[in-house]
């Protein structure tokens, strides 16, 4: 299922102006005479989104679609904790607020 | 080459017929006459009179003469014409029949499919008629575009900068208003309003009671009763009303109108334009009213509308051009000639219909909401007639909805659905346009769910269907007045009682030029040698030049036998051209 702004072919940031401007770039490519379904899906979705009001109350009241695969492995995944090095937890104790280098490290050693 | 599609303006006073020929709109004429008035008559020897010989003979045949048929579509009502009685589809089938054979005329070939323009404020039943009246005169109606669409079309094809625009379009029967935006070759219509009772005949009418009244007062005489004085004063109110577009004054003269205990009545009087404008101001107060609900339905306002363009001859008045400055603070436009935009419309959407490159898209709107009723409150009481707006006005077409209701008491068999066009929140006070009923329902407990889908296509014609959700079982049908719904039979029976009136045409000292040319019966080898022709034609593109000469050369000499109506001479180059095709086919 695609998303208005992947039909119209717009940025998630698009003005009202862009919005047009796209939804007629695709009825004229789809004009109504000729697939009726596809021109009521471009349709809709310039609906959803052509002013503020519109896609605010899209943003708010349409849930993107679950991907349940991925939030099963995201909630089968058990976070790794970081491993510190002697060496490291040497720097640790030596560390000023300001080595910004020796916290960067530290921080990057955490991830898998 | 592709198939040729015509586009036509059905009018109340006028109609016209428009073709797309090697990319530019072209308004056909029948002789030098662009505009076929909408009159239908029969004339003495009974053939078939329309346009321009049919309203001479409305003066003095009224009783054998019909005009503005427009009115009256989509009602179930018959018209006496020389003492038969017609539908008024098949009266506008006559004129449709005319508007096909001055096309085939030009093209000299057969027309059999067209797109007709209808008021937006056109109801599903009038609409309905049209397309009636279409098949009656054997032409495929392939859409109906509403006529301010259509005038929109003729004027945004060639924009190129983003506008948006006003069509005022008051004809002779009807009054439609529409917001169109303009922009990177699409036209669309963001609202649309109107009145499909009002017009140019109305406003002959108030001149037309006027005269009557000063016939009382001067000579105490009801002139209603006599059939030939009131086509003499119609005819009379319509000219003082187009000398008014252009004069402060209009002189009446109507001299022996009739008699009245032994003397001669004649009419004179003077009519100023200011008394004119006075008797219509009402109708034209009624259509600035509905400018502004269109622009509220575009959720515009005056100053966000561009242009104004003006279309149908009643916008000739300068009342209306005063009014719209008033309004907007600029002239209208009127470029387009008001009688022919509509038509050219017409045809650009004909030709985009046909396959042929036009860059603009078209994207309409509905001016009615159509809805069903339901158990429901209305100001705050239990009401059993809620209405449930299903599709809304200002809703881009095509446009399928659907609702779900349920059954109100246990074991309930039978739904029985009304659909209504209109805006009130009681039901019954908009107009009912079909009902039916679903049975057989499931024995089951109150809520049992029903759903309703409304569909309405391109042409503004509403389908509906219902299904019991549980078992599927489903009742769908096309609306249609109920009353005056032709069935198929009756629209065949209607085709050749239309087409053997055609059959008895004698032309008249007028009609010379426009005889039809695909009525007469033609000998079956040059209704073939045609076919060959067509078929021939449509290969040029495809074929060397050298073919393509000898072609041209055998469709010469055909034409020469066909005119000089020499069949046998026809055998041998149809042969040959048959040949050729055969040998460029295989």
């Amino acid at each position: 299922m695609k998303t208005p702004y992947e039909i119209l072919n717009v940025a998630a940031d698009a003005g009202d102006a862009e919005i047009k401007q796209a939804y007629l770039r695709k009825v004229k490519g789809n004009p109504p005479d000729r697939d009726r379904e596809q021109f009521q899906t471009i349709h809709s979705a310039y609906e959803a989104i052509k002013d503020h009001k519109s896609r605010v109350s899209h943003a708010l009241f349409t849930a993107p679609e679950a991907d349940f695969e991925a939030l099963l492995d995201q909630a089968f995944t058990v976070a790794q904790p970081p491993r510190i090095g002697p060496e490291q937890f040497n720097g640790l104790l030596h560390a000023g607020i300001d080595d910004q280098t020796l916290l960067n490290a530290l921080a990057n050693s955490g991830k898998p | 080459m592709n198939e040729i599609i015509i586009g036509i303006d059905l009018g109340t006073t006028n109609s016209e017929v428009a073709i797309v020929e090697q990319g530019k709109v072209r308004v056909i004429a029948d002789g030098d006459k662009k505009i076929l008035p909408s009159f239908v008559g029969i004339d003495d020897h009974g053939g078939i009179l329309v346009g321009e010989a049919a309203r001479n003979q409305y003066l003095v045949y009224p009783e054998r003469t019909v005009k503005s048929i427009k009115r009256l579509m989509g009602q179930n009502i018959q018209v006496d014409l020389a003492g038969q009685s017609y539908a008024p589809q098949e009266i506008s089938a006559i004129i449709l029949k005319r508007l096909k054979a001055i096309a085939e005329k030009h093209l000299g070939q057969p027309v059999g499919k067209a797109v007709i323009t209808v008021p937006a404020y056109f109801s599903d039943a009038q609409r309905q008629a049209t397309r009636e009246a279409g098949e009656i005169a054997g032409l495929d109606v392939v859409r109906m575009i509403n006529e301010p669409t259509a005038a929109a079309l003729a004027y945004g094809a060639s924009q190129i900068e983003a506008k948006r625009m006003l069509v005022y379009d008051l004809g002779g029967g009807t009054f439609d208003v529409s917001v169109v935006n303009v922009q990177s070759g699409v036209v669309e219509v963001l609202s649309s309003h109107g009145d499909n009772h009002l017009g140019g005949d109305d406003f002959d009418q108030q001149i037309i009671e006027h005269l009557l009244k000063h016939l009382q007062k001067t000579y105490n005489v009801d002139a209603r009763g006599h059939s030939k004085a009131m086509a003499r004063i119609t005819r009379a109110a319509e000219n003082a009303k187009l000398l008014l577009s252009d004069e402060p004054y209009a002189r009446i003269e109507e001299e022996y109108l009739l008699e009245h205990e032994g003397s001669a009545i004649h009419l004179s009087l003077e009519l100023s334009r200011l008394e004119y404008e006075m008797m219509i101001e009402d109708y034209i107060n009624a259509t600035l009213d509905a400018v502004h609900i269109a622009l509220k339905g575009a959720k515009l306002t005056v100053a966000d509308i561009d242009e104004v363009i003006l279309v149908g001859g009643s916008t000739r008045m300068p009342c209306i051009r005063e009014r719209m400055f008033d309004e907007f603070g600029y002239e209208p436009h009127g470029e387009v000639d008001p009688d022919l935009c509509v038509a050219m419309g017409a045809a650009i959407q004909a030709a985009m219909i046909g396959g042929q490159q036009v860059d603009t898209v078209l994207v309409d709107v509905t001016p009615y909401t159509y809805g069903t009723s339901a158990i429901g409150t209305l100001n705050g009481q239990s009401y059993p007639f809620m209405y449930v707006p299903i599709i809304h006005k200002n809703s881009v077409l095509p446009i399928r909805k659907t609702e779900a209701f349920m059954t109100t008491h246990d074991g309930q068999e039978v739904v029985e659905v009304t659909i209504y066009q209109g805006e009130d929140p009681d039901a019954l006070n908009n107009i009912s346009i079909g009902e039916f009923r679903i049975e057989g329902l499931r024995d089951v407990e109150a809520g049992n769910v029903i759903t309703l889908t409304l569909d309405l296509d391109l042409n503004g014609i509403l389908h509906v269907s219902a299904q019991e959700k549980d078992t599927g079982l489903e009742k769908s049908i096309t609306i249609k007045n109920a009353l005056s719904r032709f069935e198929s039979t009756t629209l065949d029976t209607a085709r050749q009682r239309i087409t053997s009136l055609f059959g008895h045409l004698e032309p008249g000292p007028d009609e010379q030029g426009a005889a039809e040319p695909f009525e007469e019966p033609a000998a079956p080898e040059i209704e073939e040698a045609r076919n060959v022709m067509a078929k021939a034609e449509s290969l040029f593109e495809q074929v060397s030049d050298a073919d393509k000469e000898d072609m041209v050369d055998l469709i010469g000499s055909i034409t020469a036998c066909i005119e000089a109506g020499d069949i046998d001479g026809l055998r041998e180059p149809v042969e040959q051209l048959k040949d050729i095709i055969y040998y460029l086919e295989s």
